[in-house]
């Protein structure tokens, strides 16, 4: 075996050279700018020449053209000497800080070049695994079913797209989650297969023992407060007795708001023990009949009590006030398939809009993790019927529950909502949402999918005996349709429907053998892999046949494998004529499945893994609950979708009249008279901040730390995704600036040490302008006019946002708008940044100087359209580097 | 740890090398020990270079951009030494990570653990310790007979699978053929684990030194559980190689810090700089008591389980956004080193000298490791 693949290596891999050779250039030499070469004679080679060569180091004979390993690797020891202040040494003349930080920004910025050059995959495509999401949904197109696959290792990196084959590993650990993934899958698919014709409904009354329940809570926190009473009385009149008024001083001493005097009832001689009164302990009675019991819970319980609503459905409370806090209701036994569930609720008219939100998610646990929020429209006099999709997968939760929007995100917002209530009226938060019933009910199953439809002729049940013949035909055709059209070899059939038949022969049933050895085809590389091979022709890198170019435009758009249409079109060839191509094209992006194009793309592009890096302090920013920050990542997926749809303009998201939102984000921005839960383009009234990337609250958000803002992150942002400008990556082992300790100072202050060390300003001066232009976002994106910052002994400074600033040798603004107005006039620079992405992303590579000529002509044809979306899109998947390997 | 540690307080005075030295703030809690550690500093990882990589390179040494990679990885110093001292244990090494899932992350870069297999691919690890007590001690109640099927089922399916990669392959250029090699050398590792399952089906698992875990805890008691556990599999040579790459979010939450990890590593005085000052502790802490169950642990022949161990606790990342100056702590009487002494090597030595002085010290014939210059002599007893 091992010698086969290594013989076989060493001829494919010649025959690719070979083909390679006549065509592509080699890869071309980063250039350092030669105006550096003044610095380094007058700092570095009175020590570094060929004579001295101090340290072992020569430089004067250093190349400035980087084009190899050595060289690279040499000049990244310039760059890591002069970053850590190592060189020049100390009692050397040091360059003027200027010119130093325009060596470093020059040198950091042809490295990243030069080794990009130096990793160029010369446009070979390796084949790949399916990552996470992509496996995800190849079983969901497959077999129907939804499988949780967030147990398989994450295939995000740090550098690239989770396209990018050459990080998509595998190993034995993962086979055999593989296979264990297949058999959940086929489980779920069996399930729903058994259950086609199955109906389930069932509706549940919120009023249902709500009142019954909450009035036996309430009796009995009164009879704790009496029994509460008595006790403390009785320990109160014995230490009042002179033989304990030493221990009563003492005792006193000790009291704190959270340890009250009659915890130490046991020194007092005399004082009865709380047991007596019907607690365990004292801390017990404290807790069930003490004032904080009595002051926060009894009166909003009776308050809740005396509702008339509660007679035919029941508010739902806010707060740690454990009345109705959520409502709950289960399904358990119900098989897997796709469902709905109706609510019918209102919204108080007494209430703020921002109230009118419920939340819907399955479990429970502590916090509960939502799933979804919802504007309610409904009043009392006329409720409205909320319907949210709901998928029931094998293992999956059977409860789901309902409650009113950012009140338990955490354990801690229960808390703040119950006293953000007391303060307005002293008994608790308003009763903001009535439920009357909720409702599940099970949508008739859709066609079964290709997977299943292969089966269906041996899928039986679990006493079925099929001939081998019938088995192993439906084998074949499941094969097929799991290998995206390719052929399985007779071998491996052979050997499939031998793990069938022993299965069976030791004992198992025709289910459970079938399950395992279809499991088997769902771990087998035709399956994981993205495989391109050139049966039966020499390997060579060339162009993918229709079949291989289906597959990679469908994993591209939808993430999924190619539908029967694409197949099809692949079948005849058709697939390989440009107009075929973009019709194609067309219609997966018109597809709702091009959602899992467009988020993951968006997601890894826009770096927004930062907007779950840290909680966002909801003490601080209540109106910023998880439901609001998810509507703002949703914000920025429907921006794009927006113009996906209509072929709108990539400028649009620099800067537009309009933004996309729903009823939650409009109320978060402050936009009237926007309803429901679909997002929508809504007209901004003029001089508004917002419209465009920069003005979206997940942008800023994600340029915080969930407490303040961070101009740095904001300003290497823009410069990273909207001006393809991106600094180096930070250097390591920069000396540290801490003689700003213990003051309170403005951003702008504790940030202009960047300047002094050129190390620092070599970047920072680029970055820091453009993220003090934005300061005016606070870090959960509302405008501001004022900052300010607190710290612990030291008390708070407040001062005014100063916006002003220039680009780095480049124009002034004197506000957000200016900048705006700047950064969008660089249209085409964000369409370069916009292009590379998308190209590496559709690749499954990194890009490398190759690609230079495509990504000029995606943006060339873009142009006369104003940027149009889709072409770019269209001149990708026309291109060569598209439609070869 | 994946976020380095306070430089002012962690690391002892540079000028106070040898045995009197004193033990900073950030160490304190393992001065009961002080005898049985030892700090080197001056060790660094010569081709780190991205503060961000985390721990990715800290046992490897690894070049990332060898031969003009844009990324890759070599050997971890721990699967060397499984590779010499695995064959005899149920479990060629355990890989354990912390729990922290959501969020930044513990901020050890890539890797699935500190594994990493000697083609450079990342080795997975367990994040529950309950997951690690059901493995190392959890008794499968079948037959025999029941396993022996087992086994032939699983190389039954192993085979329908090779099938596929020897048909697949004949149709693919090189750089295809080396990707599906690791699906094939995946097979290939499941093969050796069968076959190391069988050799082990007649050995009942060990009885539990430890009582099992009733749930999975997080930061300060999952990482005292996880220290326990690494205890109990050594006590029981379930295995003789194990690492942990500890989580960072869960403790701090646990030590009532409110600091996010990532702002936490780029501290300045201040709460920033305390919430370092205060994770730096705990590992200590938690630390000392990990030595306190490897002292209190018996041989057959009543020497300490300690007197056999090496024990490495450090970080890539020294500080901040520093990379030189790996922190180190070494403790153990496994590879013969000198213990109790504060080891100030030359600037820049390669921090893999002191993992192939480890290494060498434990018997295992290596000459080199990562990109190691030579063994540290300094460490040496």
């Amino acid at each position: 075996m091992n010698t086969r693949f290594s013989l076989a290596g060493v001829v494919f891999g010649l025959a690719v050279l070979c083909s390679r050779g006549a065509v592509a250039a080699e890869s071309p030499s980063a250039l350092f700018p030669e105006k550096n070469r003044a610095l380094l004679k007058e700092h570095c080679f009175s020590c570094h020449d060929a004579e001295k060569q101090k340290g072992k180091f020569r430089m004067d004979d250093l190349s400035f053209s980087i084009g190899d390993n050595r060289t690279a690797e040499l000049w990244q020891k310039v760059l890591n000497a002069l970053n850590s202040g190592e060189m020049p040494p100390e009692d050397e003349k040091q360059p003027a800080a200027e010119a130093k930080a325009d060596f470093l920004d020059d040198l950091a910025k042809v490295m990243v070049v030069a080794r990009r050059n130096l990793a160029d995959t010369k446009g070979e495509i390796a084949m790949r695994r399916l990552n996470q999401r992509e496996y995800g949904n190849t079983l969901r197109e497959l077999l129907g079913v939804r499988v949780a696959v967030n147990e398989l290792p994450a295939d995000s990196n740090a550098s690239g797209f989770d396209t990018a084959g050459t990080n998509l590993f595998m190993s034995g650990d993962q086979f055999e989650q593989y296979l264990e993934l297949g058999r959940v899958a086929m489980t779920e698919a069996f399930e729903r297969h058994d259950n086609a014709a199955t109906a389930k409904k069932q509706r549940f009354e919120a009023e249902e023992g709500l009142l019954a329940r909450v009035n036996k809570t309430q009796k009995k926190r009164i009879e704790y407060r009496i029994a509460f009473n008595k006790w403390k009385r009785a320990v109160d009149a014995a230490a009042k007795q002179p033989e304990n008024h030493a221990v009563a001083a003492e005792i006193r001493k000790t009291v704190r708001g959270d340890f009250p005097f009659h915890y130490s009832w046991a020194k007092i001689k005399g004082a009865p023990s709380p047991v007596d009164f019907g607690f365990t302990d004292a801390v017990h009675a404290e807790h069930e009949g003490g004032n904080g019991a009595w002051t926060r819970y009894v009166p909003y319980t009776s308050w809740f009590v005396s509702q008339p609503e509660n007679l035919t459905g029941g508010w739902l409370t806010a707060g740690d006030n454990s009345v109705n806090t959520y409502f709950s209701f289960s399904v358990h036994g119900w098989p897997a398939g796709d469902y709905v569930v109706r609510l019918r609720v209102a919204a108080s008219d007494k209430v703020s809009p921002q109230r009118k939100f419920i939340e819907f998610g399955k479990g429970g646990g502590n916090p509960f993790k939502h799933d979804s929020a919802h504007m309610v429209t409904g009043t009392l006099a006329e409720p409205q019927v909320i319907e949210i999709p709901l998928t029931l997968t094998v293992g999956g939760l059977r409860t789901f529950f309902v409650r009113e929007r950012g009140t338990h995100d955490d354990d801690h917002q229960p808390n703040l909502k119950q006293n953000v209530g007391i303060a307005e009226n002293e008994i608790g938060p308003d009763f903001a949402l009535w439920v009357d019933w909720a409702e599940v009910e099970r949508l008739p199953a859709a066609h079964p999918a290709p997977g299943m439809k292969a089966i269906a002729a041996v899928v039986g049940d679990a006493k079925s005996n099929i001939p081998p013949a019938e088995l192993g035909a439906a084998l074949e055709r499941f094969c097929v349709e799991a290998f995206r059209g390719q052929q399985p070899s007779a071998e491996f059939l052979k050997r499939l429907l031998a793990v069938y038949q022993d299965r069976r022969t030791h004992g198992e049933n025709h289910r459970k053998a079938l399950t395992e050895t279809l499991a088997l085809v769902l771990s087998s590389p035709r399956f994981l892999y993205l495989s391109e091979p050139s049966a039966g022709k020499t390997a060579v890198a060339g162009n993918l046949t229709a079949h291989e170019l289906a597959t990679r435009l469908s994993y591209f758009l939808s993430s999924a494998p190619p539908d029967e249409t694409l197949r099809n079109l692949a079948a005849s060839g058709e697939l390989l004529k440009p107009d075929v191509l973009a019709a194609q094209t067309n219609r997966l992006l018109d597809d709702s499945r091009s959602a899992d194009f467009l988020h993951p793309f968006l997601h890894q592009w826009l770096h927004m893994e930062r907007l779950d890096f840290f909680r966002f302090n909801n003490e601080r920013y209540p109106g910023f609950d998880v439901s609001t920050k998810e509507a703002s990542r949703m914000e920025v997926y429907e921006s794009f979708a927006h113009l996906l749809r209509h072929n709108h303009g990539l400028r649009h998201l620099l800067k537009s009249d309009y933004v996309m939102v729903n009823g939650l984000l409009a109320n978060y921005y402050g936009l009237p008279d926007v309803k429901g839960d679909a997002f929508r383009p809504v007209k901004l009234p003029a001089g508004s901040p917002r419209g465009g990337l920069l003005g979206m609250a997940a942008i800023h958000g994600m340029g915080s730390n969930g407490e303040h803002s961070s101009p740095i992150e904001r300003g290497a942002w823009v410069l990273r995704r909207l001006l393809n400008d991106p600094p180096p990556p930070a250097p390591a082992n920069v000396p540290m600036l801490n003689r700003l300790e213990e003051k309170l100072l403005t951003t702008r202050e504790r940030l202009a040490m960047h300047q002094e060390e050129p190390q620092c300003a070599s970047c920072h001066r680029k970055i820091d302008p453009i993220g003090f232009g934005l300061e005016n976002f606070d870090a959960v994106g509302q405008w501001r006019t004022e900052d300010s910052y607190e710290r612990r002994g030291l008390g708070r400074k407040t001062w005014p946002v100063e916006p002003a600033g220039a680009f780095h040798k480049g124009p002034a603004f004197a506000n957000y708008d200016e900048l705006r107005d700047i950064i969008h006039s660089r249209g085409d620079d964000f369409a370069r940044g916009f292009s590379s992405a998308l190209v590496e992303y559709a690749l499954g590579r990194s890009i490398g100087f190759r690609d230079v000529t495509l990504i000029d002509k995606m943006i060339a044809d873009a142009k006369p359209e104003d940027l149009a979306m889709r072409t770019f899109i269209h001149t990708l998947v026309a291109s060569e580097a598209f439609r070869s390997k | 740890m994946g976020y380095g540690v306070t430089q002012e307080t962690w690391f002892p005075d540079r000028k106070q090398s040898g045995a009197g030295y004193a033990l900073p703030q950030g160490l304190a809690p393992l001065a009961r020990h002080k005898e049985d550690i030892t700090i080197v500093q001056g060790l660094t990882n010569r081709y780190s270079e991205d503060a961000h990589a985390g721990s990715t390179f800290w046992l490897t040494g690894a070049n990332p951009h060898e031969n003009g990679a844009a990324f890759r990885n070599s050997i971890s110093a721990d699967q060397v030494a499984a590779a010499a001292f695995g064959k005899d244990t149920r479990f060629t090494s355990l890989q354990l990570n912390g729990s922290d899932k959501d969020l930044a992350g513990p901020g050890h870069g890539q890797g699935l653990s500190l594994a990493w297999d000697k083609s450079g691919k990342p080795i997975g690890g367990q994040n529950s310790p309950l997951a690690a007590f059901h493995r190392l001690f959890s008794a499968e109640n079948i037959s025999k007979e029941q396993l022996q099927r087992r086994l032939a089922e699983k190389r039954s399916m192993l085979d329908t699978v090779m099938e596929e990669v020897r048909d697949l392959q004949r149709g693919l250029g090189q750089t295809d053929i080396e990707k599906l090699d690791e699906y094939f050398q995946g097979i290939r590792e499941i093969e050796v684990r069968l076959a190391k399952d069988e050799q082990w089906q007649s050995v009942p698992k060990p009885k539990a030194p430890l009582p099992q875990p009733a749930r999975d805890r997080s930061g300060v008691e999952e990482i005292k559980l996880m220290f326990d556990l690494m205890v109990a599999a050594l006590q029981t040579d379930s295995t003789r190689v194990l690492t942990y790459r500890l989580p960072i979010a869960n403790l701090l939450t646990s030590l009532g810090v409110k600091v996010a990890a990532h702002d936490m590593s780029h501290y300045s005085p201040g709460e920033r700089m305390e919430a370092s000052q205060k994770r730096d502790v705990a590992h200590s802490d938690l630390l000392a008591g990990l030595l306190d169950k490897l002292k209190s642990v018996k041989e057959a022949n009543g020497t300490r389980l300690f007197d056999h161990s090496t024990v490495a606790f450090g970080s890539n990342l020294s500080h901040v956004h520093n990379l030189t100056n790996c922190p180190t702590l070494i403790t153990g009487g496994g590879s013969g080193i000198k213990l109790g002494h504060h080891i100030v090597a030359p600037k820049d030595t390669p921090l893999c000298n002191a993992w192939l002085t480890l290494l060498q010290g434990s018997g295992i014939k290596a000459e080199r490791h990562g990109d190691s210059s030579g063994v540290l002599k300094e460490l040496m007893a």
